[in-house]
């Protein structure tokens, strides 16, 4: 905060004037920070368990290393997780698709969805859970339970998103574009599917995370398969270092499904950022 | 004419009719001002015009038939920005061309000629995010005319914009239509666009709307603006048309009505 050797002729308030760490900088900060909070957590945790708690409920970091270890060499973690992944993909797939064919139509044709409104409600309120067994009787122990199981979730989700999105396109633009000579098909494609993507994209990011769970919470009901599975035949034999693997096994996929979703839509969604990184940037 | 609009009538249902046997016309390369009061109907006559609306009865004939539908030949610009965010400048000037099926090569030319037009030549690979008001204005302005219709619609095109780049605009536009030999409906509730850019005003005013009066602009079409602004008879007209609009404010209270624009 030296002003001794600024030139004479510089203004006080500019020489003074105080330097913003970059982004940069605070990103590498935020990073350090992150790490040293998750090292110093299980750190703690190793140092605790035994000493402070009994291991058989928490277990011990390096233990539970040993087994990731041991799942990740026998091939246990790569036949689960592959099956889990498979059910979430098609479990969020069927119930994407569904609820923004659903959402467009609802949308669109106003009457349709006025007649519809009470059941979609009504199914939408329903706690999924209760499903299940019906599920079960209709599909089996097999893949089928779980993607159904997972797509009625994410149905709903993508449903609501991909129905405000359409009905949101603004009266104004679509009237311009029917001036210009836009016929049904064409306004649906040019302006109000993009114009939806918007919150159509926030609905699908959303939806992830409980395609996944909808998987999971299937696989612990009823399967044997899967990382579900996986957690509950350790919980069951009082595992809990083989629970805590599973568990390892699915923040990894959560946070890689996130990562890629994140990837995909800010590609399609370029034009919404673009102005306002243009406008940091001015600044 | 152009545009004829003949014992137009129309209305919301439970309130008082908007327009109740209404008549006007634009020539053909006339630049003609609906001035009014906010909520006094003239955007409808301008949707009318669009054929976003239909009439309950009477007319709208343009270009000799008469219109039952979506009007396909005119320019529409509002004042709200109908810029497709996620398309560059130059693909949201391209759009009409493109519904219209037209060829790549007469595309090409055209968007060449509307970008000089309106002086955005450098921005056509931007989005509409990137650009400021004034450039979105000429975008808009340009996409309202790259597939040559005769006439434009304007529903208050720069009523977002501020003081002096409004006046930059309207510099513009009327050079553009000039050039262009445009016929242009445009509906306002600025005194000084309506006396600075038409030929002709119908000050509107009333439930259901009436002309309070038809006021000719005598400036011509090579005119200076910045000229008139000091002439005195610039004064006179707008003094005179305040007094109008004045009174026609005063009648749009005095019916109650909720009615929208």
């Amino acid at each position: 905060m030296s002003t001794d050797n600024k030139p004479a002729d510089v203004p006080d308030h500019l020489a003074k004037a105080p330097v913003r760490k970059s982004r940069r900088r605070i990103r590498m900060e935020n990073l350090a920070w992150q790490i040293f909070i998750g090292v110093a957590f299980l750190g703690f945790w190793e140092y605790a368990s035994e000493r402070w708690i009994s291991a058989l409920l928490v277990s011990k970091p390096t233990r539970i290393a040993g087994t990731m270890w041991e799942w990740t060499v026998d091939g246990t973690y790569v036949t689960h997780i592959w099956v889990t992944l498979k059910a979430t993909a098609m479990g969020f797939g069927g119930g994407a698709i569904g609820g923004m064919i659903l959402g467009y139509i609802t949308a669109t044709w106003r009457r349709v969805g006025e007649v519809l409104e009470p059941y979609v409600t009504a199914l939408y309120t329903l706690p999924r859970l209760a499903l299940a067994p019906l599920f079960l009787m209709w599909f089996g122990l097999g893949m089928e339970f779980r993607v159904m199981f997972s797509a009625t979730i994410v149905f709903f989700l993508v449903y609501y998103n991909t129905y405000f999105g359409v009905r949101e396109v603004s009266n104004e633009l679509l009237a311009a574009v029917r001036i210009m000579g836009a016929n049904r098909a064409q306004l649906a494609m040019r302006v109000v599917i993009p114009s939806a993507l918007v919150w159509v994209a926030a609905g699908l990011k959303i939806s992830v995370p409980y395609a996944l769970v909808g998987v999971v919470v299937a696989e612990m009901l009823a399967s044997d398969e899967g990382v579900g599975f996986l957690l509950a035949k350790s919980a069951s034999q009082f595992s809990t270092y083989g629970t805590f693997a599973a568990i390892a096994a699915l923040l990894a996929m959560a946070l890689a499904t996130d990562w890629i979703l994140e990837f995909f839509t800010r590609r399609a969604l370029r034009w919404k950022t673009v102005g306002s990184q243009g406008q940091q940037q001015q600044q | 004419m152009l545009l004829e609009i003949k014992d137009v009538h129309f209305g919301y249902k439970q309130e008082a009719p908007i327009l109740q046997g209404f008549d006007m016309n634009v020539a053909q390369g006339e630049f003609l001002t609906l001035l009014g009061p906010s909520g006094c109907g003239k955007s409808t006559l301008l949707n009318l015009a669009a054929g976003l609306l239909l009439p309950l009865d009477g007319s709208v004939k343009f270009n000799g038939g008469y219109l039952h539908g979506i009007n396909n030949n005119v320019g529409y610009m509002t004042q709200g920005d109908t810029l497709l965010p996620w398309n560059t400048v130059a693909k949201n000037i391209l759009l009409p061309l493109e519904l219209r099926g037209t060829p790549a090569q007469e595309r090409s030319d055209k968007l060449e000629r509307a970008l000089k037009l309106v002086n955005l030549g450098e921005a056509r690979n931007k989005f509409p995010s990137e650009l400021s008001g004034g450039m979105k204005r000429r975008a808009l302005l340009a996409r309202s005319l790259i597939y040559d219709p005769p006439m434009l619609l304007m529903d208050e095109p720069f009523a977002a914009l501020d003081a002096q780049l409004r006046e930059t605009m309207h510099k513009e536009l009327l050079s553009t239509v000039r050039r262009l030999n445009e016929s242009v409906l445009f509906v306002t509730h600025d005194i000084t666009e309506s006396i600075l850019l038409s030929d002709r005003v119908l000050v509107l005013g009333g439930r259901p709307l009436r002309i309070l009066e038809e006021t000719m602009i005598p400036w011509g079409k090579e005119r200076n603006l910045d000229e008139i602004r000091k002439s005195a008879e610039y004064a006179t007209l707008e003094t005179h048309v305040r007094g109008l609009l004045r009174q026609a404010d005063a009648q749009q209270y005095a019916t109650p009505s909720t009615g929208e624009a």
